[in-house]
């Protein structure tokens, strides 16, 4: 088997280090995902829309700096404010009075905004691939173990725990992180101790939502923006958020971690097909631990 | 006809049954009382395969059923009620006692003959016998809280069981209705000598029906046997004065 | 009266149709095939996601294998196209079951999102395989047999199957299975509580709805002479559950209903504006909010007490 041989190769660890830092990305969109999972109990089929929508922010704040390190930065923090806005508008204009319904109702309306949202970054961008380049302060590449890694990927490997840590300060430090945690494990407990779990609500999915733009402002510079990535990314994290226990932070960190390692791993044996060797995971995982591998807050 | 030994169940380190022993012989009606959290809804989860005891053995008709899925449990001779009412909402009355019956004579699977005429006077006539056929083409979700108690009781005799669970039968009942769910219980034990085990909070309607009481306390059996040796059993008193009051 | 009414006008819908390649223009007639065979997939998810309470999020999976399967069949090997015609649906059943089994253990919508998810990996798998399946291509100039190539004869072909389908999936939503599954789906804890294997009883419904999937996906052959993945895609799964929602999952006729107007309005749309997803969406949204039960449901709901319902 040649196509085996690859995996022994020199290429394989550059490879590991790429596909970690694209797990980054899954990680911090799926984990948006998985606090909305968690605490409102929706699987958010719009995750990927806001993604969409945090990369052409992205661009735009880029094209308005005039491009260069600060204006990447800047772009970096304001996406993701923007695309927090609209998280902010959807839950409050119309979840927030929806929250007694069936799920499958809940799912179907984050259907819907998924298709308008498709269609207003269609009417906002147009329907051209827009693409960034990376400022020249993360051009070239890293030696590592005698490996080049551009600087980017190294970025995002830097950006990743970052986040995690972030997250887990505020989930379990602040207030509202407390609340929102009480709030996934049982909702009515909260409301009862007269804590208003509206704003509980509406703050985790603004932060769902922040994480989702960030993911999309993230990896601007490394593909081509255009309508159609928020379909594929959406199918991605809901297995991220299955395989790691819906609900469970640390359950999407490791979720990521399997997805895009055996994603890459899986493209260096067979090129063709390399896309079906997390999904091969997931079923794995799922026969040995139907629950998913963390434990679940459902 | 029934037997529990020493039956565990742990939630975490939570122990919810602790060494339950439960003795059910045929055409008896039994009841479990104690505390609220004394374990009883959970022991009846146990003996019906809706939980698998962590030990501890249960036996009916001398084999062993522990664990066993709660359909397979069903299809040995055991029906239910559950403390809050368990019915199918969007099917009419009628529905809901035939597919119980089409599910006990295993026709189930039969996918094009239609069902409309199905163990029709069976149906009508279980239904006839704990009065609710004059609201056979209700859908059951319109029914009242007490008819949909007595609906769901029609439901589990519907299986044809040897031995009926019912938990909390007049839970939540106005007074009338828990006379007339009564006078249902007794009538079902003396007419079809049907074996009944079932659960309750009104202690004085406890003593009125039951054959014999087993009385737990935090997921344990503290004492079982007839009416009078309960009564007079320190024990009891002081779990039922001492902790909570409820006699 | 009352007794007559549905036979009534199940004659006349019936009637028009039969009657309505000679009285519209071709590309009608057309349009016409396709919300039949559409309705026909709306029904079969309906058996699955309103009749039992499965959560099938991935079935238009099901539609594109059946088509992918005639297809294939018919263009790469030599076999007779009544084969064909039963490899698609049989595919899709097979399919159904076996990823049926990995996710009947979880509940509702962990169910649905896992459907749904490994479903996006058989469309990236189709998508992929340039050789086997035309990639992104898909599969063009399909040889269906003269005898229903025409636009009229296919249209008849078309009919007659829905027909033939959609009177088996009546049936059975009114046999003992067909009550013991509401029953599941009313609740599942009494149905197992009852003697009912509720896991066998869901799998045996993923295949049936599955199966009937597979067929709309073949008649989709026989009406378009191609195939292409997109009719997989989860977005087009997600579309057909719209269409279920808007008829009202609670009536046996509802799903055909909301599908004849979700095609009929897409047609209609795309003459007018490329933004059909806002338009989707917009309805949709309006649907959730406002009418929960959907078109029919508020309709029919009421008058269930007495008589039969849900059929």
């Amino acid at each position: 088997m040649e196509s085996v041989s690859n995996l022994f190769s020199t290429g394989t660890l550059s490879q590991i280090l790429v596909g970690l830092s694209r797990t980054t990305i899954l990680f911090i969109v799926s984990s948006g995902m998985s606090l909305i999972l968690g605490v409102l109990r929706i699987p958010n089929v719009a995750h990927g829309s806001l993604y969409m929508i945090g990369a052409f922010a992205a661009w735009s704040v880029i094209q308005l700096l005039g491009g260069g390190l600060f204006a990447f930065l800047a772009a970096m923090i304001v996406a993701p404010l923007i695309v927090a806005a609209v998280g902010f508008v959807l839950e409050r204009g119309f979840f927030s009075y929806l929250y007694e319904r069936e799920h499958l109702m809940l799912l179907l309306l984050t259907f819907s905004f998924a298709l308008i949202l498709g269609d207003l970054v269609k009417i906002v961008w147009g329907p051209e691939y827009r693409s960034v380049t990376v400022p020249a302060f993360f051009q070239g590449s890293a030696e590592i173990f005698g490996l080049p890694l551009p600087w980017y990927n190294l970025f995002l490997l830097v950006v990743g725990p970052c986040i995690a840590a972030f997250l887990w300060l505020v989930i379990n430090k602040t207030d509202l992180g407390k609340m929102a945690r009480a709030a996934a494990v049982d909702g009515e407990m909260v409301g009862a101790v007269g804590i208003n779990v509206g704003w509980i609500f509406a703050f985790t999915f603004v932060l769902g939502s922040f994480l989702a733009g960030l993911g999309g402002a993230l990896i601007a510079p490394m593909v081509n923006i255009s309508l159609g990535m928020d379909h594929s990314l959406i199918m991605e994290t809901f297995l991220i958020v299955i395989i790691g226990g819906l609900g469970n932070m640390w359950g999407a960190l490791l979720g990521s971690l399997i997805f895009g390692l055996t994603q890459s791993l899986g493209i260096l044996v067979w090129p063709q097909f390399g896309i079906a060797f997390p999904y091969l995971a997931v079923v794995a995982v799922l026969v040995v631990r139907p629950r998913g591998l963390l434990s679940s807050t459902w | 006809m029934l037997k529990v030994e020493s039956a565990v169940k742990l939630f975490g380190g939570f122990r919810a049954v602790d060494g339950a022993n439960l003795h059910v012989g045929a055409g008896e009606i039994v009841a479990v009382i104690g505390p609220n959290g004394a374990g009883k809804t959970t022991l009846f989860h146990l003996l019906t395969g809706h939980l698998s005891p962590d030990s501890g053995r249960i036996l009916f008709k001398g084999k062993e059923i522990g664990g066993l899925s709660p359909h397979v449990i069903c299809r040995r001779g055991i029906s239910r009620s559950f403390q809050v009412v368990s019915i199918f909402p969007r099917l009419s009355v009628f529905e809901n006692v035939q597919i119980a019956v089409l599910s006990r004579e295993r026709k189930t699977f039969r996918i094009f003959s239609p069902a409309a005429g199905m163990a029709k006077e069976e149906v009508d006539r279980i239904l006839r016998s704990v009065g609710l056929f004059d609201r056979r083409d209700v859908e059951s979700a319109l029914l009242s809280h007490g008819d949909k108690k007595v609906l769901e009781i029609a439901v589990a005799l519907s299986g044809n069981p040897e031995l009926l669970i019912l938990d909390e039968p007049t839970a939540g009942m106005a007074p009338e209705e828990t006379e007339r769910c009564i006078a249902l219980i007794r009538k079902l034990s003396r007419d079809s000598g049907l074996t009944i085990l079932f659960c309750e909070h009104d202690i004085a309607l406890v003593f009125e029906i039951a054959d014999r009481i087993m009385v737990m306390v935090r997921g344990a059996t503290v004492v079982q046997g007839s009416c009078e040796e309960v009564r007079r059993n320190a024990e009891v008193q002081s779990a039922y004065l001492g902790e909570d009051g409820e006699c | 009266m009352r007794r007559w009414r549905a036979p009534f006008a199940l004659f006349v819908v019936m009637a028009a149709l039969v009657a309505l390649p000679h009285v519209v223009p071709r590309f009608h007639a057309y349009v016409a095939a396709i919300v039949l065979l559409t309705a026909l997939l709306a029904t079969s998810l309906n058996l699955a996601i309103g009749y039992t309470g499965i959560y099938q999020f991935g079935h238009a999976v099901f539609y594109g294998v059946g088509a992918y399967g005639t297809a294939l069949t018919l263009t790469r090997t030599g076999m007779p196209a009544p084969v064909a015609f039963l490899v698609g649906p049989l595919a899709a059943a097979v399919l159904s079951l076996a990823m049926g089994m990995i996710c009947i253990r979880l509940s509702k919508l962990y169910f649905g999102m896992l459907q749904i998810s490994l479903g996006s990996l058989v469309w990236a798998v189709v998508y992929r395989w340039y050789s086997f399946t035309g990639g992104d291509d898909g599969i063009h100039g399909v040889p269906v047999p003269d005898a229903i190539s025409s636009p009229k004869a296919s249209y008849y072909f078309t009919l007659a199957v829905t027909a033939l389908c959609v009177f088996a999936m009546h049936r059975i939503v009114r046999s003992p299975f067909g009550k013991v599954i509401q029953g599941i789906r009313d609740n599942p804890v009494r149905a197992a509580a009852i003697g009912v294997d509720v896991k066998r009883h869901q799998l045996a419904v993923l295949v049936i709805a599955g199966f009937f999937g597979g067929v709309a996906g073949s008649l989709f052959v026989v009406v378009e002479n191609s195939v292409f993945p997109d009719m997989m895609f989860w977005t087009f799964s997600l579309e057909v559950l719209i269409m279920c929602l808007l008829g009202g999952m609670y009536s046996f006729f509802g799903p055909f209903v909301g599908a004849s107007a979700i095609v009929l309005l897409r047609v209609f749309a795309s003459v007018h504006t490329q933004y059909w997803g806002l338009i989707l969406g917009t309805i949709l949204t309006l649907v959730i909010i406002f009418l929960p039960d959907g078109v029919l449901g508020v309709v029919t709901r009421r008058p269930r007490a007495k008589g039969e319902p849900d059929a």
